[in-house]
């Protein structure tokens, strides 16, 4: 496999009001993957999380990857607020490929209508839908800003019922996924990315309980190093040669084709 | 032996893996597959010892299961031996026999008492005779700390009353901007990097504020990934002679291998 082959689901830009960041920028960013053969990425801005006004960041997200095919833009969308349909919409028009959500830090869970109402909108308008179930490890959050993880409770049958809209669950420990139930279980449009996937051979382990075609590399870069998860597929797991392509860039070329 | 590579300081034996042999050679395929050479290996994770809950009886079993293991892989594993401070003199005869005797050539402590109590003085008086680490677990958590489990600050504590004894503050806190400042001018306590997020600045700043001879390359496998450990040292904006300290010659100082 090539190394340009490899898709990075999940790389950030900006900045995290908790930490200095680095390689925050377009042309940083993609320098600091291109040391371990990334050369594309889905972005989300970091700004977004913790802006009032999530819908702000979206304009600004495209204005940062304006002219950079490498860079594929993901929008950041808060459900509870007035009017966040404008905001889909204004993702779909500036081209972006889907939205994340952040709804434990946007106060919202996936068990209550919000989470159908936004898959009804990113549906219509062709776009993927993104959770993040959390952001950094909670035992070390800011003691005035502790937010629990985002709960993965009632996320399947709700997916079921949404099968146009493929949806990635980010930033999730294997013990996120319990309340999901089984993995064969799951439906179709349940994408797993495995930057938090831990243990030794954890992503092989989870790629064998959830289906490898379900598994999108992600490095959660530049908040992560992005050598782990390369050290992660590329050395201490075992994949053959189908899996490691469906992995690194197969199974997120296929989500992306099935969008409208 | 030829100097290893990669020298990982901080690996357990662990239940869900199967028995000490079957969790072993996991640790062995794994370590393989990404170049870590050597091994220090200390107590399985059981039930018992999460809780705090451990007896004399399970200390000495993890102390067997771990002999056995080296025993059978002697060039792949280093022994660090686990004691539980709240029995002090069956401490002290687990180090006699395990250390003293041999082959354990480290000290393993977790969450069984705060390690600035002055039960930990005896046990730190003998590892700094006999010349070998001790490693002690220590997290700074925001959600709440499990009972007894220290902080790198006490770990600051002991070691200043102990300058002649080496320790290894575990995890760095696991809250590396703080941990790395609670150990900073305690020169007799080496930074264990293993067990959180690769996060971008945790090796940058331990090289920063301790020097690379005070930071040691680790994983806290197999709960953790070897991957996500190695990053930290692989991955960060470091000279390749401190990455290489960091990755093994940290820990040739500290073994005196």
């Amino acid at each position: 496999m090539t190394a340009t082959a490899i898709i990075d689901c999940n790389a950030n830009l900006g900045n995290w009001p908790f930490r200095r960041m680095s390689y925050n920028t377009p042309e940083a960013l993609l320098e600091r993957l291109g040391r371990v053969g990334i050369e594309r990425a889905w972005v989300t801005l970091l700004d977004a999380v913790m802006l009032k006004n999530v819908g702000a960041a979206n304009p600004w997200l495209a204005e940062l990857v304006a002219g950079r095919e490498a860079l594929t833009p993901v929008g950041s969308v808060n459900p509870t607020w007035p009017a966040w349909e404008r905001d889909v919409a204004e993702c779909a028009e500036l081209g972006f490929a889907g939205v994340r959500v952040n709804p434990n830090y946007h106060g919202w869970e996936l068990a209550g209508g919000e989470l159908r109402a936004l898959l009804s909108a990113a549906g219509e308008l062709g776009l993927f839908v993104e959770i993040a179930v959390r952001m950094t490890d909670e035992r070390h959050h800011h003691p005035l800003v502790m937010v629990p993880p985002t709960s993965l409770g009632g996320l399947a049958p709700i997916a079921g019922d949404h099968p146009e809209v493929p949806i990635i669950v980010a930033n999730a420990k294997q013990g996120d996924l319990g309340p999901l139930g089984p993995g064969a279980q799951l439906p179709a449009n349940l994408y797993f990315e495995m930057s938090h996937f831990e243990s030794v051979g954890g992503v092989q382990t989870a790629a064998e309980s959830l289906g490898v075609g379900r598994i999108l590399f992600g490095t959660h870069a530049p908040y992560y190093y992005p050598e782990s998860s390369h050290l992660k597929v590329f050395q201490e797991c075992a994949f053959p040669e189908e899996d490691l392509a469906a992995i690194t860039h197969g199974n997120a070329e296929r989500l992306l084709a099935g969008l409208r | 032996m030829s100097a290893p590579a990669i020298i990982d300081c901080h690996v357990h034996l662990h239940q869900n893996w199967g028995d000490r042999f079957s969790c072993a050679e996991v640790l062995l395929r794994h370590a393989d597959r990404t170049g870590v050479e050597l091994m220090c290996l200390s107590m399985g994770v059981t039930r018992e010892v999460y809780h705090g809950s451990g007896s004399v009886e399970d200390m000495r079993r993890h102390n067997d299961e771990v002999a056995e293991v080296l025993a059978r892989w002697p060039e792949c594993f280093v022994g660090f031996c686990y004691l539980n401070p709240r029995f002090l003199p069956q401490s002290v005869d687990e180090i006699e026999r395990r250390i003293a005797g041999g082959p354990f050539r480290g000290i393993k402590l977790l969450w069984d008492l705060y390690c600035d109590q002055p039960n930990l003085d005896p046990i730190a008086t003998r590892a700094g005779e006999l010349g070998v680490p001790i490693q002690q677990h220590t997290w700074i958590k925001a959600t709440g700390a499990y009972r007894y489990e220290s902080e790198p600050r006490q770990l600051a504590t002991l070691a200043r009353r102990h300058p002649e004894t080496t320790f290894l503050a575990a995890h760095t806190g696991g809250n590396w901007e703080l941990g790395i400042r609670q150990i900073a001018d305690s020169p007799n306590i080496f930074a264990d990097i293993c067990g959180g997020d690769p996060e971008v600045g945790y090796a940058e700043m331990a090289v920063r504020m301790l020097g690379a001879q005070r930071v040691a390359y680790g994983s806290d496998a197999p709960g953790r990934s070897f991957a996500s450990q190695l990053a930290k040292a692989l991955g960060a904006d470091l000279s390749d002679a401190d990455r290489q300290t960091i990755l093994s010659g940290t820990m040739r100082q500290v073994l005196d291998l």
